[in-house]
């Protein structure tokens, strides 16, 4: 027998009490001799050989109890607990319309699928837009692209204007992995708060959160990377996040709604 | 067989003298009793490290403070940062793990009760030893009395040409000490939360404290090993030459530091989830609602345990790794957002709509979450590698981990202290006391750390320890006054804790109403925790026993 304790396999016996494991000392000296012979070594050998010793002894006592079934005690039984007061308060399910809740629940809602197809096809509004801008500013087609991978690869910002005009493939796979999974987290997000918005969806997802999410980042970018925010032209930036938006709005907004209970199958 | 005996442990300890109680407590193999150890050994290391933070805050009053020399400051960074770490939270850890998991399976006991006492005793004992090190390491030298390698000893500075005497061998063999006896722990919670379940609580039946003790553990049996390993190698380099770090003869500096971060950053994470374990605990209890989304809990503290051990060089964005590496440690950081996202929204999903119970455990889970939420804020800004070039060794990031394991962390283990407290001693922490202790240290370490934001940002670096800009200076002022007031937060803490053992309300069993089982036997419990051992049909079985018309396993 190891040393599990041994309750597993002995059921208590209430009337005589419980075998518990017996006090010993044997951890304590055990782990005194262990610090002694760490010691040792910088204080003074001797140190080591007592800890050697306490180590032997401890070890000695621990196998002694397992080894002699001395290691356990018959505890008596203490006072019982209370008595669990049963609560006969029911939990009654939240339900549209009752009273003192202010629950709100819609009885038909976009598919996720909306969600996603929006992120997509906005996110590639988006990417044609901005590599649009690339092409007209005379900046290049991968100016856009370098930047996205800038907010990752530190040595971008010290990059040439010609350097950030030519394709590489590391900026391009960092870019395209962040700005895919943007894309369609924030379609999803879109996807399951825009019909929630009041009146007209398309203007909150093409206009209000686009104008919040630009200011956002123009207030952070001075911080978080301030040298690549000096390459940021930030009225396409506005612009390319507004095709992202607006697009993204009109296609959820376009696909059929689905009852509630739909969501669950 | 086991024998049959007389107990040793006394019945009515008010008879029996002080010496004979404290011997029953140094050989006890009871887990409460080691895990109560294990806590007030992390109240002993906590004024020891506090007192340093507040000589630090000292100094750094106004430019060119003189409270201490430069010498002296880079010590007490050092000892405030091993302490904290190490014999701080790491024994707050053990402590709660050791106490409340076995009840909450309901076991009688650890798998290893006595390897359990020796990693208490390990742990604690490596505490003496670092701090011995400020009477015994000047050795032949007269060098510094205590280390002055920062809690991260990178080399060279831990080489015999920088560290002379031992006060770095005393941290090595400390802070080792301490971690083969978190080792310790780890096995005995593995151990029995797989092998001690009480019947019927199935894995996925476990209380969510339970499964984040067990995701923890096996964290710590995969990352201190390998730290263990690097400081036996650091030690080979100090006694016998071994030049592991030392890159002028054909060793790596750099091969230090990925080590210790290897380690370093899942620690963050062992940290991190006793703490969000207890605040799955108190957040449904006082808001009296089961926890929300308990299986996107489940996967995302594995999700957790995971990519934490992906994320370690987002320490070294400065030392000029290869783009395509601080590339992936920067994706893989990020990542970690999704689940603790999924956990924080979770909290407040669990508190929405329910019947908030504005009690102190509950302050200080709230403290927790809005700490945690800022620390884990500032945490995907500095996962950008250009942000992080720019603030790294600087204020900034001293405010962001420190928000991430005092204002997360140390907030979430006091929500702990006083929710369990009463399980532990039989008497209530005295409410009004803890409601101006949280005041004073939610208000104290806003103030104190928020400015570290500011002044980093205006370019101060950390581990400095004098500075003459004058427009840091009211920031550091703020910081100062914040520090103290913490600290007055703490000492109330500690005050109640301890009057409250005499004076405290008698709790009864179950002062909180609660639904998991240690709040099913008696408070404080027998040493053999349950007379029966319970049979479970549900994550809340106490749950199932107050409400039978309307049990949880119906719905689980």
């Amino acid at each position: 027998m190891n040393e599990q304790y041994q309750h597993d396999q002995q059921p208590s016996t209430p009337q005589q009490g419980i075998l518990m494991p017996r006090p010993t000392a044997a951890p304590l000296v055990l782990a005194f001799g262990v610090m002694l012979i760490a010691c040792g070594l910088v204080l003074n050998y001797a140190f080591s050989a007592v800890g050697l010793v306490l180590v032997l002894g401890g070890l000695a006592r621990w196998i002694y109890i397992l080894a002699s079934g001395t290691g356990e005690e018959l505890v008596p039984l203490e006072r019982e607990p209370a008595p669990v007061k049963i609560s006969r308060v029911q939990v009654e399910p939240l339900r549209p319309g009752m009273a003192g809740h202010r629950m709100k629940i819609p009885l038909e809602v976009h598919p996720y699928s909306a969600g996603l197809k929006g992120g997509i096809i906005g996110g590639i509004a988006m990417a044609v837009t901005a590599l649009a801008y690339g092409l007209i500013s005379g900046r290049g087609l991968w100016y856009p692209v370098n930047l996205l991978g800038g907010m990752v690869v530190p040595s971008v910002v010290h990059w040439t204007p010609a350097e950030l005009a030519q394709f590489h493939f590391m900026e391009f796979a960092i870019g395209t992995v962040i700005f895919g999974f943007t894309a369609i987290a924030v379609g999803l997000m879109f996807g399951i708060l825009l019909p929630t918005m009041p009146r007209w969806p398309i203007l909150w997802g093409g206009i209000v959160a686009p104008v919040l999410w630009t200011g956002a980042i123009y207030s952070f970018m001075g911080i978080l990377n301030p040298a690549l925010g000096e390459h940021i032209d930030w009225e396409w930036f506005f612009v390319s996040q507004f095709a992202y938006g607006i697009t993204v709005g009109i296609v959820v907004v376009r696909t059929e709604k689905i009852p509630v209970s739909g969501i669950k199958k | 067989m086991a024998s049959i005996d007389t107990p040793s442990t006394p019945k009515d300890s008010t008879t029996v003298p002080l010496i004979t109680r404290l011997h029953g407590w140094v050989i006890s193999v009871d887990h409460k009793r080691i895990g109560i150890m294990y806590l007030l050994m992390s109240f002993l290391f906590l004024i020891l490290g506090g007192v340093q933070g507040l000589f630090i805050r000292m100094q750094l009053w106004g430019p060119n403070g003189t409270v201490v020399d430069a010498d002296t400051y880079n010590q007490l960074f050092t000892m405030h940062g091993t302490t904290m770490i190490f014999f701080v939270l790491m024994p707050m850890l053990g402590g709660f793990a050791n106490f409340v998991v076995p009840l909450m399976i309901g076991a009688r006991d650890v798998a290893f009760p006595r390897l359990n006492a020796m990693g208490f005793w390990l742990s604690f004992f490596g505490g003496c030893v670092l701090y011995y090190s400020h009477l015994g390491a000047e050795g032949l030298y007269g060098a510094a009395s205590a280390p002055d390698i920062g809690w991260f000893a990178y080399a060279p500075l831990t080489s015999p040409a920088f560290s002379r005497g031992n006060a770095t061998d005393y941290w090595i063999l400390g802070t080792t000490l301490t971690g083969v006896g978190a080792i310790s722990l780890a096995v005995n919670m593995v151990a029995t939360i797989f092998t001690m379940r009480a019947p019927g609580m199935r894995l996925t039946k476990m209380p969510l404290y339970v499964l984040l003790f067990l995701v923890d553990a096996i964290l710590i049996l995969l990352v201190f090993p390998p730290f263990a390993a690097a400081q036996f190698m650091l030690l080979l380099d100090r006694f016998l030459g071994a030049h592991f770090f030392d890159p002028q003869v054909g060793g790596s500096a750099l091969l230090w530091q990925h080590l210790f971060w290897f380690f370093g950053h899942p620690e963050v994470y062992i940290l991190a989830l006793p703490a969000f374990a207890v605040i799955s605990e108190v957040i449904p209890v006082f808001s009296r609602k089961v926890i929300f989304g308990y299986l996107s809990m489940a996967a995302a503290t594995i999700a957790i345990g995971f990519i934490s051990c992906g994320v370690w060089a987002h320490h070294m964005f400065t030392v000029g790794l290869s783009d395509t590496l601080d590339t992936f440690f920067a994706g893989a950081t990020m990542l970690v957002a999704i689940p603790t996202g999924i956990k924080i929204f979770n909290w407040v999903a669990t508190m929405y709509g329910g019947r908030l119970r504005l009690q102190t455990p509950m302050l200080y889970a709230l403290g927790f979450l809005t700490l945690f939420l800022f620390g884990g804020l500032t945490g995907i800004m500095l996962a950008s590698p250009p942000f992080d070039w720019q603030a790294s060794d600087s204020a900034f990031l001293v405010g962001h981990f420190h928000y991430t394991l005092v204002g997360g962390i140390l907030f979430a283990f006091l929500a702990g202290f006083y929710y369990w407290y009463p399980k532990m001693f039989g008497r209530m922490m005295s409410e009004r006391l803890g409601i101006i202790q949280f005041a004073f240290t939610y208000i104290g370490f806003n103030a104190l750390f928020i400015p570290m934001h500011i002044v980093g940002m205006l370019g101060m670096p950390r581990r400095i320890y004098t500075y003459t800009d004058p427009s840091w200076t009211i920031w550091n002022q703020i910081s100062t006054i914040g520090a103290f007031m913490m600290a007055i937060g703490l000492l109330l803490f500690l005050y109640n804790f301890f009057s409250s053992l005499r004076h405290g309300k008698i709790a009864g069993d179950d002062p909180w109403d609660a639904w998991t089982l240690e709040w099913n036997t008696t408070s404080p419990p027998p040493c053999y925790n349950f007379k029966e051992i319970p049979t479970v049909r549900s994550r809340r079985p106490l749950w199932d026993l107050k409400h039978p018309d309307d049990p949880d396993w119906k719905h689980e």
